[in-house]
């Protein structure tokens, strides 16, 4: 074993390999940061460069650009509201208040330092726990799935805002609209009026760019505020005590977002909010969450870069490739003759030893990188709104159209926006509705499996793991439930005792 | 207006100009980039090949060759893309098995024709399906399958609707009239470990995505669906060699060739044909195929079309018989 990490230490200390790694994170977060490149299509469209590369080398520039991209999402997330990537939108609940307190700075240091401890964590999984976990992949069938996807919904509650009931309707809404399209079972239409472009359903990108970055730009021309406002230089930093109190939820988040990266098709996204959920519910003060929390930066960052490290554990224990990303790197390990799987360990143990220093070396390379993007990003921040908005429409547009050069996304993406808009003036959350938009169609497929493998409905109950989800999602409901409502009563008796008074 | 004689002839002057300009340009051709619409994302096994082709096209014309992924709504979002394209050789299309062949026959308000508007180019490559079941599962054979899906019901996984790798249990279910369930996923990376689990009893997955599960033995091939024995699989009959009579003649595979949207240049067409013929010869493209238990194909363009039209009447069989319509 020694002898092949050694050999392992040798194939790795190229300077090729350390150029591609630099490389690779580098143009991930550069790609991650603009609205409508997600990490996948970076990791696609830096796939070609590989194929005269040799192995090791190609995967690591492929799992840079990966890892650099998820964090990447966040930059654009904080400062101008438009998450570069899906799995950034969480961060924008506290990123964006953050800013607008000319904190960026804060929260982009934060989102970079949970990032890079979830990174590393998801790695140290990916190399030490890899066998031993990477059976969750297969024991969670759509039973298990189901169950899951309950339990990631009753996170609503944690990011509904001021209120419940709003924020309920708005997940309902997200729900509704995803199931715009074809549907799975029988490739029934649905809601599409006949229309070409729905029937792959509602793009995801152009809605996300919609519903959060586009209210802003409107809010901005409808209110008409002060044009000149220039902010001072943002100078703010991640105090000791800040990543003291959030590292507990950091350490949490990443190892949500590695189960989740383990189980194929859950995602990035849904790591994020789960984790955010959890740290909300588990805060001393949760009313701050919302409102610029620098604890809620950490805990969606973490989760969604928990999930960056994991997602390789099925690909290369199993030989499933749990999302595109991995499918990308799949196709690149086949390209150069090597099968991920089981048997790799055996034949092609180097290579893989070799992979793991990369990508431990990669969360080193991410805090270099991050920190270097920041300083330049961060002065986003200072440019004054009447410039950098409509910059930031533009960018709306371009990244609509971006993702699959159709006209008719920038349409739905200024439909959402509209949307948005409106459901930010009656205060409703717009975090559920996504959060209902993603889980929508895995709630719904899930059952329909289930349902398809067995006529029996007890094929809910078959395993542990649904017993244990049940468990959760029921005790999550009765506690958030419960705490809404204390919270809401207090409120109301806060407003009429100062009535009275 | 009056037309007079002179007008006439300047127009047909200018016109034989046009035309003769026209077949100039084509022996110019390339003269720019050539763009290769792909109706998947990145990354996909359509995409990834595309940019095998695009590096190769690029080596060969000495011109560069991109790739631009318009995926949404079952790949006939691209696909229409592509058949309204400008037919000038500078926009090609990475058909396959569901544009060219099951799409048509699934979906009823289709927004383009297969045959009236593409000009089809070459077949580059094709690939085996093969009938696979995990390792716990008490089935050895495919005749042993069969006998019991007749008897109790048997599920089997697909990538999605309208997949090959649906329709291949289709066809198997209709022509031999067992009681299978289809349970679709989106992907075949979330229906692979949906079968290692046993969640599904059998899927008619494509070669390379089972392949590396078979070698390694988590999975049994039990059948290849071509009407020969797959060079990476010696040791497996085909459907068609097994002595059931449902399944003489069976043959579902899932194939890739390039086309053109229809009008382009027969010139251009014969140009692009001859540097496939380079590209799918050359070592790298052999490897590429290889490593993916991919068959090369090849041959004229008409042989193409003759090839397109015969898979359009299969699959159409197949759907009406399975009764999957989108309308």
């Amino acid at each position: 074993m020694f002898e092949n990490i050694a050999t392992g230490f040798e194939l790795f200390f190229t300077l090729g390999n350390i150029l591609a790694i630099t490389a690779g994170v580098c143009l991930g977060v550069v790609v991650g940061a603009i609205p409508g490149l997600t990490a996948t299509m970076a990791v696609a469209l830096a796939l070609p460069f590989t194929f005269n590369l040799d192995p090791v080398t190609g995967i690591l520039l492929l799992v840079g650009v990966y890892k650099g991209g998820v964090f990447g999402g966040s930059i654009t997330a904080i400062l101008i509201r438009a998450p570069g990537t899906p799995a950034a939108a969480c961060t924008v609940l506290d990123g964006y208040p953050l800013a607008q307190k000319g904190q960026a700075g804060k929260a982009l240091n934060m989102a970079l330092y949970a990032s890079c401890i979830a990174d590393f964590l998801s790695n140290l999984s990916l190399i030490f726990f890899a066998s031993l976990i990477a059976g969750l992949a297969l024991a969670f069938g759509p039973p298990e799935y189901f169950w899951l996807i309950c339990f990631s919904l009753t996170v609503v509650i944690s990011i509904s805002g001021s209120s419940l009931t709003k924020g309920l309707i708005s997940g309902l809404l997200g729900l509704l609209t995803s199931t715009i399209g074809l549907d799975l079972v029988y490739g029934t239409q649905r809601f599409t009026y006949g229309n070409f472009n729905l029937m792959g359903g509602v793009s995801y990108i152009p809605l996300l760019i919609g519903l959060f970055a586009l209210p802003e730009v409107i809010d901005f021309y409808v209110r008409k505020v002060a044009p000149f406002t220039v902010k001072a230089a943002d100078r703010s930093r991640v105090t000791l005590a800040e990543f003291k109190g959030s590292l507990l939820s950091i350490i949490r988040g990443s190892f949500i977002g590695v189960i989740i990266g383990t189980i194929p098709g859950a995602g990035a996204t849904a790591a994020a909010f789960l984790s955010y959920g959890e740290a909300r519910r588990t805060a001393k003060s949760p009313e701050t969450f919302g409102k610029g929390n620098v604890e809620g930066v950490a805990a969606s960052e973490a989760g969604n870069n928990g999930v960056a490290g994991a997602t390789l554990i099925p690909l290369l224990a199993l030989g499933i490739p749990g999302d595109v990303v991995t499918a990308v790197i799949l196709g690149a390990f086949m390209l150069q003759g090597l099968t991920p799987g089981p048997l790799m360990f055996q034949d092609n143990i180097t290579i893989i030893y070799a992979i793991f220093i990369g990508i431990m070396l990669s969360s080193i390379v991410l805090l270099g990188s991050g920190k270097l993007a920041i300083r330049y990003f961060a002065r986003i921040a200072d440019i004054p709104r009447h410039i950098l908005l409509p910059i930031v429409l533009m960018f709306c547009v371009f990244g609509s159209y971006a993702v699959q050069s159709q006209m008719f996304d920038v349409g739905v993406m200024l439909a959402f926006g509209v949307l948005g808009f409106i459901m930010m003036k009656i205060n409703m959350a717009a975090a559920p509705f996504l959060m209902g938009f993603i889980l929508g169609p895995l709630f719904e497929d899930n059952l329909r499996r289930s349902f398809l493998i067995s006529e029996d409905i007890l094929i809910f109950f078959r395993s542990p793991i649904c017993w244990i989800f049940i468990t959760i999602t029921v005790f999550s409901l009765f506690v958030g439930i419960r705490r809404e409502l204390r919270a809401t009563r207090a409120k109301r008796d806060a407003i009429r005792a100062s009535g009275a008074s | 207006m009056k037309i007079s004689r002179r007008t006439i002839v300047g127009a047909l002057g200018a016109a034989s100009m046009l035309a003769f300009g026209t077949s100039a340009m084509a022996q110019d051709y390339p003269t720019k980039r050539i763009t290769i619409i792909v109706p998947y994302s990145a990354g996909g096994a359509t995409d990834i090949l595309a940019r095998q082709v695009a590096d190769g096209l690029s080596k060969v014309l000495d011109e560069t060759v991109t790739v631009e992924n318009r995926p949404g709504a079952g790949a006939t979002l691209g696909t229409t893309q592509a058949a309204n394209a400008r037919p000038d050789g500078y926009t090609l299309f990475m058909g396959q098995v569901s544009s060219h062949g099951i799409a048509p026959a699934v979906y009823k308000n289709l927004q383009y024709d297969p045959v009236a508007d593409f000009a089809p180019i070459k077949l580059l490559m094709s690939i085996p399906n093969v009938m696979v079941v995990n390792k716990d599962s008490p089935f050895q054979t495919a005749g042993e399958f069969l006998e019991a899906a007749k008897a109790e019901g048997k599920t089997f996984g697909s990538s999605g609707v309208g997949s090959s790798i649906h329709l291949s249990g289709e066809m198997f279910k209709s022509r031999t009239g067992a009681n299978m369930t289809h349970v679709p996923f989106r992907g075949s990376g979330e229906a692979v470990p949906a079968l290692l689990a046993g969640d599904v009893d059998v899927m008619f997955d494509n070669l390379p995505s089972a392949m590396p599960h078979i070698e390694s033995g988590a999975l049994r091939a039990l059948a290849v669906t071509t009407p020969e024995r797959s060079p990476k699989l010696d040791g497996v009959p085909t459907l068609d060699e097994l002595d059931i009579p449902e399944l003489d003649g069976f043959a579902a595979r899932s194939w890739f060739g390039l086309l053109a949207p229809s009008g382009t240049d027969a010139a251009v067409i014969a140009t692009l044909s001859e540097a496939l013929d380079q590209v799918i010869a050359s070592e790298a493209f052999v490897n590429f195929a290889d490593t993916r238990g991919a068959d090369i194909e090849g041959g004229s363009p008409e042989e193409f079309s003759a090839f397109i039209a015969s898979e359009l009447a299969s699959w159409k069989t197949v759907v009406d018989d399975a009764g999957v319509t989108v309308e």
